[in-house]
């Protein structure tokens, strides 16, 4: 780096830098060069182009070379990735591979990633609710963590702001604890759904079963349009990357958004080493990046920084970028920099039949997926023996029967018959951790990666709360079920490890005093003003909600904080 | 002789629908680039007509049409783990022998109805502790069996001409009368 001349650094130097371009980066870039500012996106994987970057988007099934099945090699040499469900033929090139890029788990940890333009922002389930007071307030209430340093009203009209732009399907359900937000018309619940909400309405004052809320254009607004994304076709390939951005992904939207500005540097196979901190200023400089293709490291210098390089990652930025000032990682004077890691857990389903409405059925796929209940233990006082509470999935579906038994001409015509089952109703829980010291992510102190960055190293467990927790979610979906008239009832739970919910957070926590937590109120680093943490990693509880939303608002409400405080001269 | 070698369009397999023409074949031969089992032709063969008697010509396409006994092998060879594959090769000459032993002659020269009754004394034989079939053979049947139906319901035959597959629905009706439809 020694020999770089003034050009070279001024054409490395912007006003602001995003390390990352997934949900949040890609919402972060939008909002800089939406302000004016020239703005460098790292990204440390290859470009995925909208569209055209999409290879299997509009494959038909015999076109897979094994029907959409994954070799048995491929699973082998992945198998934690392959636990993922979205892991198939149709997929598997937005996912990274087991071996690539190792990680060390000092307990098991299902990390799922998407080293791309975009990341996991082509592969989420899009379901997206609003946090309540009850989320924002939980810590504080329950004793654990420390208080978010905001509330709802904080955050409400950023919700409200991103919801516009991206596009969310939803009804207003008026519940408190799961605010109604801007929406596009919702999906319907079908027949059955319909039959189960009214049931659980007229059995239980504070439960509800509504149509799932989610990031897809049900009736695209003029902004949408503008994106170059038009209605949703109900296609439910969406893990593929959907040609018509018909749901919210940073490469159909905030991506294109931000280049068409004219102030965006999108810059794929730049893996960034650390943030680099200068301690006369006082401030983080820049970053320092390795081209993954040639392996030389640049420096790239801006006023401020923004950190969206997915939850886990994020922590591992920034341990990395140590100074004399920051020995043990970017604003980490608390120490908490790193713990205090949570999650959602999803381990408990439970399915059963219905035996009536058999003269209904459904006809095309509905991309929310059917119902949502939000959550209902422990919100306005606590009630159990453990804390806060989960969120359900619920959907009622048939299926055509065609039974693959026998050989000949018979088997030919059983393989057409019209023959659809009766209702199947299935739902999945979506539980709240707590989160905890113990629970970390840390620099592991032997092993590095390809690049010669240390591999980060999870410690994340479950606890006795989370088993608590899914006991009472299979009790009482099993009388909810009972009482609407369900049988053939079949709860079961499974072991898997934490992660593979795809919903880690936490570790650069947001907090009101600097000894407790690594950002403020604004996102921003109590202890290095210029740098913003805005993804997962910020997460100071994980509620039970699906957190991209969350992400997007947060990112927005401190890229309009970031800018404010540039202008004023404050950073 | 257990041999490989290449076929020239594997984009025939791909298709599903498209056949392979006679003059194609070599005598001796797979027709299939396999990566991890070794099939001869004669086994070709033997699981060619296995494959038509599950999904018989009749008034529509059957597996030979569509190639559906490449399917199975391209399954085979890609989808199916060591210990999997092995029981088939293992099961298949079980199959070969036990047809042999009963009919005295070879499963190709059997009748319709003799193949169907072959193939169900095998399907409908789910007792686990019955030895009347071997292990490996009722494996060589059941991916046979399994991955020939699949690549029938999943060809490009099947998805456009019988049950139609939609790339883009464009529509969710949550409420849809539902009446069955008589059948044929």
């Amino acid at each position: 780096m020694a020999n770089l001349n003034i050009d070279s650094v001024k054409d490395r130097t912007f006003d602001a830098i995003v390390i990352g371009s997934g949900m949040s980066g890609g919402w972060a870039a939008k909002e800089l060069t939406d302000k004016g500012l020239k703005t460098l996106i790292l990204e440390r994987g290859r470009d995925v182009k909208h569209i055209k970057d999409y290879p299997t988007t509009n494959m038909y099934p015999w076109e897979f070379e094994h029907r959409g099945e994954l070799p048995v090699a491929i699973k082998e040499a992945n198998p934690i990735v392959n636990r993922c469900y979205a892991f198939g033929e149709d997929a598997a090139h937005f996912f990274v591979k087991d071996n690539d890029h190792p990680y060390v788990q000092e307990k098991p940890f299902d990390w799922i990633r998407g080293y791309q333009v975009g990341g996991k922002s082509l592969l989420w389930a899009r379901q997206t609710q609003r946090w309540s007071e009850f989320d924002f307030e939980g810590p504080a209430r329950d004793g654990f963590a420390v208080d978010w340093p905001i509330r709802y009203k904080d955050i409400a009209p950023w919700y409200s702001y991103v919801e516009k732009f991206a596009g969310i399907s939803g009804n207003r359900d008026g519940i408190p604890e799961l605010p109604d937000g801007e929406f596009l018309p919702a999906f319907p619940l079908n027949t059955v759904e319909t039959y189960f909400s009214n049931h659980v309405k007229s059995k239980y004052s504070n439960r509800h079963v509504i149509s799932a809320r989610c990031a897809h254009l049900s009736k695209p607004n003029q902004i949408h349009l503008d994106q170059g994304r038009v209605q949703c076709q109900e296609r439910i390939l969406c893990q593929r990357g959907c040609p018509f951005g018909g749901y919210f992904s940073a490469n159909a939207s905030t991506i294109p958004w931000a280049l068409k500005s004219g102030h965006a540097t999108l810059r794929p196979f730049s893996v960034v080493q650390e943030i680099i901190y200068d301690e006369k200023k006082g401030k983080a400089s820049g970053v320092r990046v390795i081209d993954t293709n040639t392996k030389e490291a640049i420096e790239y210098y801006a006023d401020i920084i923004f950190v969206n390089a997915a939850a886990l990652n994020t922590n591992l930025v920034l341990l990395n970028s140590t100074s004399h000032r920051f020995p043990n990682g970017l604003g980490n004077d608390s120490g908490v920099l790193g713990k205090y890691v949570a999650f959602h857990n999803y381990s408990a389903h439970i399915g059963a039949e219905y035996d009536g409405d058999k003269e209904w059925t459904t006809d095309g796929r509905n991309p929310a997926g059917g119902g949502y209940i939000p959550r209902f233990r422990n919100v306005y006082k606590q009630e159990t023996d453990f804390l806060r509470g989960y969120a359900s999935g619920f959907s009622a579906y048939r299926y055509q029967q065609r039974p693959w038994d026998g050989v000949g001409a018979s088997l030919k015509d059983n393989l057409v018959k019209d023959n659809l089952s009766g209702w199947k109703v299935g739902s999945h829980m979506m539980g709240e951790t707590i989160p905890k010291e113990s629970n970390y992510v840390a620099l592991d102190k032997a092993l590095k990666d390809q690049w010669g960055i240390p591999q980060l190293k999870i410690s994340v467990a479950y606890d006795d709360n989370d088993e608590k927790m899914k006991k009472d979610y299979v009790e009482q979906l099993t009388e909810m079920f009972t009482s609407a008239g369900f049988t053939n009832i079949k709860a079961s739970t499974d072991n898997r490890a934490p992660g593979l919910d795809i919903h880690e957070m936490g570790g650069a926590r947001m907090g009101n005093d600097p000894k407790t937590s690594v950002l403020n109120k604004w996102n921003q680093m109590h202890a290095v003003k210029n740098v913003f943490v805005t993804d997962g990693a910020c997460m100071t509880s994980t509620s039970c909600q699906n957190p991209s939303l969350t992400y997007m608002a947060f990112t927005a409400r401190a890229a309009d904080y970031a800018v404010s405080e540039m202008k004023k001269g404050n950073i | 002789m257990h041999r490989r070698t290449v076929i020239k369009n594997l984009a025939l397999i791909i298709g599903g629908a498209a056949i392979l023409p006679a003059c194609h074949r070599i005598e001796g031969k797979v027709s299939v680039t396999l990566k991890n089992v070794d099939i001869s032709a004669d086994q070709e063969k033997l699981v060619s007509d296995i494959a038509e008697t599950i999904i018989p010509k009749t008034t529509t396409p059957g597996a030979r049409d569509l190639n559906l006994h490449l399917f199975v092998f391209k399954m085979l060879d890609d989808c199916y783990k060591k210990e999997d594959q092995q029981a088939f090769m293992t099961g298949m000459g079980q199959f070969t022998d036990a047809v042999k032993n009963k009919y005295d002659k070879p499963f190709s020269d059997l009748s319709q109805k003799q193949r169907e009754d072959v193939l169900l004394s095998i399907e409908n034989d789910k007792d686990e502790k019955c030895t009347a079939n071997p292990k490996e053979l009722k494996s060589f049947y059941g991916i046979v069996k399994n991955q020939t139906v699949n690549g029938y319901v999943k060809s490009k035959y099947f998805m456009t001409k019988q049950v139609v597959y939609e790339l883009v629905p464009g529509r969710y009706n949550a409420r849809f009368p539902y009446k069955q439809k008589q059948s044929a």
